[in-house]
């Protein structure tokens, strides 16, 4: 990323470095209905100075229609969006978007066919009524920061659709927003392009300071995109956490098989550990497993008490290892197995469940059936 | 990288501007109001409900209400008690069902063979098509006298002289004349609706008739016209509409072959004294069939629209006629010939002939009719005038009205949208007739007599084709181009006249151009509206014909047609170096 005359005045404000310095964005029990459904039913958030907030959620979960409203293109039925602490939109209010000092990038980039690369970009400039040199220069650095300066006088129908998808973030970012909105903007970019956007984006960010809130549906983008990733679906937030935690430690079965592929098993609680804050759950379908949980359901968890346990695809081992003590293996039946290049992604039954287990190695089935255990320390129960 | 970083002082401003001041807050509650977008809206519809609501509600009233303001339909009983007026129904009721079926049987096969088949000639038909589609009948009727009147038509003429004839076998001055001349008019409707269906068939639905083993005929009948059934149920129901609300061609014939239809009663009750409330009433039952169609189109043509027509015609999908080709050749040919070639040349021949009936000869070619309707002392000059101004104001007027409401039906959401879009499209479906009684009741105490009068009925006619035509326009450009423009800063005016114009330019230039070019060839409206001093083009030529005067009515008709042509020439020629440049 070229360090460009694109600087700013101050130095990039780092998340919790004010404290006094209100939210750059808060949303208290934010509703909309659009319809009979409730898109958003009661959304609280609030995003740090510098921040990088993903909205992640299946389609129709409510992220999208969330961003239009801190945009100010849809009004709340009811709770309120406030940006730098002043009121923006509540029921009764609605300040317009234009008066709102914030950046978008679009799904489908909107870049104006009528206008030039270096058109697009000066436009805010020009509606903010900057002098004509300054936007210039403005726009020469920016375009550099994407690496657009080249192309600056080529119309949007002359670009690819990477090279339009940079003239629409540079727009974005010409104004110099207190917030970048960005709405799944590289659903529309293939593959490769796409992984390759999200480290970039990533890099400007964090090279930016630059507060954004992201709406995807994929969860690798977010993974990467994100200092924290607030789950959503159904109109309200399932978590909010950092990449790690949300993968790592799910609190809903939702969040858990939302974000990579999860096995969720079954089964009773044998043992509580609450010092080592874990349970020792006893499977359905066989086998005990050593499993980490949230503080607060350890607190009501007893012996005997019902359980769902976590465990993802690579955390299942097939060879039998020095196992302490309580743990007992899954056995399990092979059902058929697929090389992916980095790993085999085998499928097996135990009882009436289906496993699926990522291996390295390619396993040994002795009349194909097998034992599993759970890599210790990755089990996690979902509350 | 360090150097490089993200908001600071501005948001900082932003914040203190922001304040806790009581000013600053009021302004902003005012700005979040956006009044200039609430009078935009209700100026819009202020303007529809003049336009198009009031005549309507008038119409109806007079119709339904006596004097007493009592409601009663005694006036029915006694309009269509006048003598002759039933016969004219009848009469109206007869030409539809000619002129639809006509049109269906000439205008069906035509397309299936311009699309489907190898037949040669198949440019020649559309471009016909295209050649009577813009030619009102009122016109075409000047070329059919020239050359089918009885006796003294050309084509008589030539058929008694020298094909052996003992008498002219041609008469254009029937009932059967004035179907003909409806029929040559309103076939290119059904032609280009059926054409462009069994163009936009993707060829995979009859291939996947094939492979299961339907021969090409089969295919036809059980695969391919039931896709282009919605579009010959659409193209009838505009035929039907046409023909019974057509006023031009039977005004013309009528007068002559002395019979009547509605709409040429509804003109005679207009004639001094006027009877209003007559007039409306006899101007409800093509209302009421009007909205019984429109309806049928409606839910039995868009419930048969889950069709995917899309696609473009495959080679693989031509038949090959064989020797059957020639016939079919000849038969394009020969349409081409009687719908195209002949009227306008008739047209144009006549135009410079120094009287009908004079033989043609190069001695006999004189350029008196145009010297006179360019005289100043005749009334034809002035009658230039007056079209070229109505259709220059119409075409602006609707152009921008067109564009406002599309807008406002496109980009809000507020209660009552959909009236806006419904509205106009009653216009769209409401005989030119009917509707300029109501335009006459509603502003004739306000602009008897001018040119206002007439400019507000095209207005309120043709506005339904700058604003689907707009719409369209604005229903392509994604929201979120000018969503893009609200939020680097502009205010929605802003954000208009920089994206959401620029990007429309296009569909409001075409309107504007249809706009004038149909203003120019208005007859129905204008034969009604027009007084001794505001007469326009298409009125004076009818009162050429009428007067027998029908080498000066070829004259301005070839003004009418020309000005007209080279104005959708010139648009399409704009057309098609912008969307050059921009792909």
């Amino acid at each position: 990323m070229p360090a460009t005359a694109f600087a700013h005045e101050a130095a990039a404000a780092k998340p919790a470095a004010a404290p006094q310095a209100p939210a750059r964005l808060e949303l208290r029990n934010l509703r909309k209905s659009l319809g009979a459904t409730a898109a958003v039913n009661g959304i609280d958030l609030k995003v740090a100075p510098g921040e990088s907030v993903v909205l992640l959620g299946p389609s129709g979960c409510g992220k999208t229609t969330t961003l239009r409203m801190v945009a100010g293109f849809l009004q709340p039925d009811g709770g309120e969006v406030h940006l730098d602490g002043v009121l923006s939109s509540s029921a009764t209010f609605a300040l317009p978007p234009e008066k709102r000092r914030l950046g978008m990038v679009f799904q489908t980039y909107a870049i104006w066919p009528h206008k030039t690369v270096a058109d697009n970009v000066a436009y805010g400039l020009e509606v903010a009524g900057r002098r004509r040199a300054e936007i210039r220069a403005e726009v020469a650095a920016v375009l550099d920061l994407v690496q657009l300066g080249a192309l600056a006088n080529r119309f949007p129908a002359e670009l690819s659709g990477g090279q339009q998808q940079r003239v629409a973030l540079a727009r974005a970012l010409a104004t110099k927003p207190s917030l970048l909105l960005l709405d799944e903007p590289l659903s529309n970019l293939d593959a490769s392009l796409r992984e390759e956007m999200r480290f970039e984006l990533r890099a400007l960010q964090k090279n930016l300071g630059i507060t954004t809130l992201y709406v995807t549906h994929d969860q690798d983008e977010a993974l990467v995109l994100a200092d924290r990733i607030v789950v959503m679906n159904k109109g309200r937030i399932e978590q909010i956490g950092t990449p790690e935690e949300v993968y790592r430690t799910p609190a809903t079965r939702f969040v858990g098989s939302f974000i990579g592929i999860a096995n969720l098993l079954e089964g009773e609680i044998a043992t509580v550990d609450r010092a080592g804050e874990r349970v020792l759950v006893a499977l359905d379908i066989g086998g005990r497993v050593w499993s980490r949980a949230p503080r607060s359901w350890l607190d009501g968890a007893v012996t005997g008490g019902r359980a769902t346990v976590l465990l993802r695809p690579q955390d299942i081992e097939l060879e039998a290892a020095e196992h302490p003590g309580a743990e007992q293996p899954i056995a399990a039946a092979f059902l058929s197995e697929s090389f992916l290049g980095e790993h085999y992604e085998l499928k097996l039954a135990a009882g009436e469940a289906l496993l699926r287990v990522q291996s390295r190695r390619r396993g040994t089935f002795a009349d194909g059936r097998a034992q599993l255990w759970a890599r210790p320390g990755s089990a996690w129960v979902v509350a | 990288m360090s150097e490089i970083s993200f908001p600071g002082t501005a948001v900082t401003d932003r914040r203190a501007a922001h304040g806790a001041s009581a000013d600053a807050r009021l302004l902003r509650r005012i700005s979040a109001l956006q009044p200039v977008r609430l009078l935009v809206i209700g100026l819009s519809i202020a303007i529809l409900l003049a336009l198009i609501a009031y005549p309507l509600a008038l119409l109806t009233g007079y119709s339904l209400i006596d004097a007493q303001g009592h409601l009663t339909f005694e006036t029915f009983e006694k309009a269509f008690a006048r003598r002759g007026m039933w016969q004219a129904t009848v009469n109206s009721g007869w030409l539809v069902f000619f002129v639809t079926a006509g049109a269906c049987a000439l205008g069906i096969p035509l397309a299936w063979l311009v699309a489907r088949t190898d037949a040669p000639g198949k440019s020649l038909v559309t471009l016909a098509a295209g050649i009577s589609f813009v030619i009102p009948t009122f016109i075409s009727v000047i070329s059919w006298i020239f050359l089918a009147a009885p006796n003294s038509g050309y084509l008589n003429r030539l058929a008694t002289g020298y094909l052996g004839f003992s008498s002219a076998p041609l008469n254009i001055m029937s009932f059967t004349g004035l179907v003909f001349i409806e029929i040559v008019g309103v076939y290119p409707l059904v032609f280009f609706a059926v054409n462009a269906a069994l163009n936009n068939i993707d060829a995979s639905h009859e291939q996947a008739a094939r492979i299961l083993g339907a021969n090409r005929w089969r295919t036809t009948l059980t695969i391919t016209l039931p896709m282009v059934r919605p579009a010959i149920l659409s193209a009838v129901i505009l035929v039907m509409l046409d023909a019974l609300s057509s006023f031009g061609a039977p005004a013309a014939i009528g007068t002559m072959a002395n019979f009547s239809v509605i709409t040429t009663k509804i003109y005679d009750l207009l004639k001094f004294p006027p009877q209003f409330n007559y007039a409306a009433a006899v101007a409800m039952p093509i209302l009421i069939f009007t909205a019984i169609s429109l309806l049928i189109q409606k839910y039995a043509v868009r419930a048969e629209n889950f069709r995917t027509l899309t696609g473009k015609a495959t080679p693989e999908q031509i038949v090959k006629l064989g020797h059957w080709r020639w016939l079919a050749g000849g038969f394009c040919i020969v349409v081409a010939l009687i719908t195209a070639v002949l009227p306008v040349g008739a047209l144009l021949l006549l135009s410079v002939l120094s009287s009908f009936g004079a033989p043609i000869s190069l001695a006999n070619l004189v350029g008196k009719h145009y010297a006179l309707i360019f005289d100043e002392n005749f009334a034809a000059r002035a009658s230039i005038l007056h079209s070229m101004l109505l259709a220059l104001a119409a075409a602006t007027v609707c152009a921008t009205l067109g564009l406002v409401l599309g807008w406002v039906v496109e980009r809000f959401r507020f209660f009552g949208r959909e009236l806006i879009g419904f509205l106009v499209m009653i216009a769209y479906g409401f005989p030119s007739i009917a509707y300029a009684v109501g335009i006459l009741m509603g502003y004739v105490n306000l602009f008897y007599g001018t040119l206002t009068l007439i400019l507000i009925a095209y207005a309120g006619k043709l506005l339904p084709i700058a604003f689907v035509l707009v719409r369209n326009g604005i229903q392509q450009l994604s929201t979120d181009l000018e969503e893009a423009a609200r939020i680097s800063g502009a205010g929605w005016l802003r954000s208009i006249k920089d994206v959401t114009f620029p990007l429309v330019r296009g569909s409001v230039g075409i309107a504007w151009v249809l706009v004038f070019s149909l203003s120019l060839r208005e007859l129905s409206m204008s034969a009604i509206l027009a007084q001794s001093d505001t007469q326009v083009m298409p009125t004076v030529v009818l009162q050429f014909i009428e007067d027998g005067a029908v080498e000066l009515a070829a004259a301005l008709a070839v003004i009418i047609v020309g000005v007209s042509l080279s104005m959708l020439a010139f648009i399409r020629l704009v057309t098609a170096r912008k969307t050059a440049t921009i792909s």
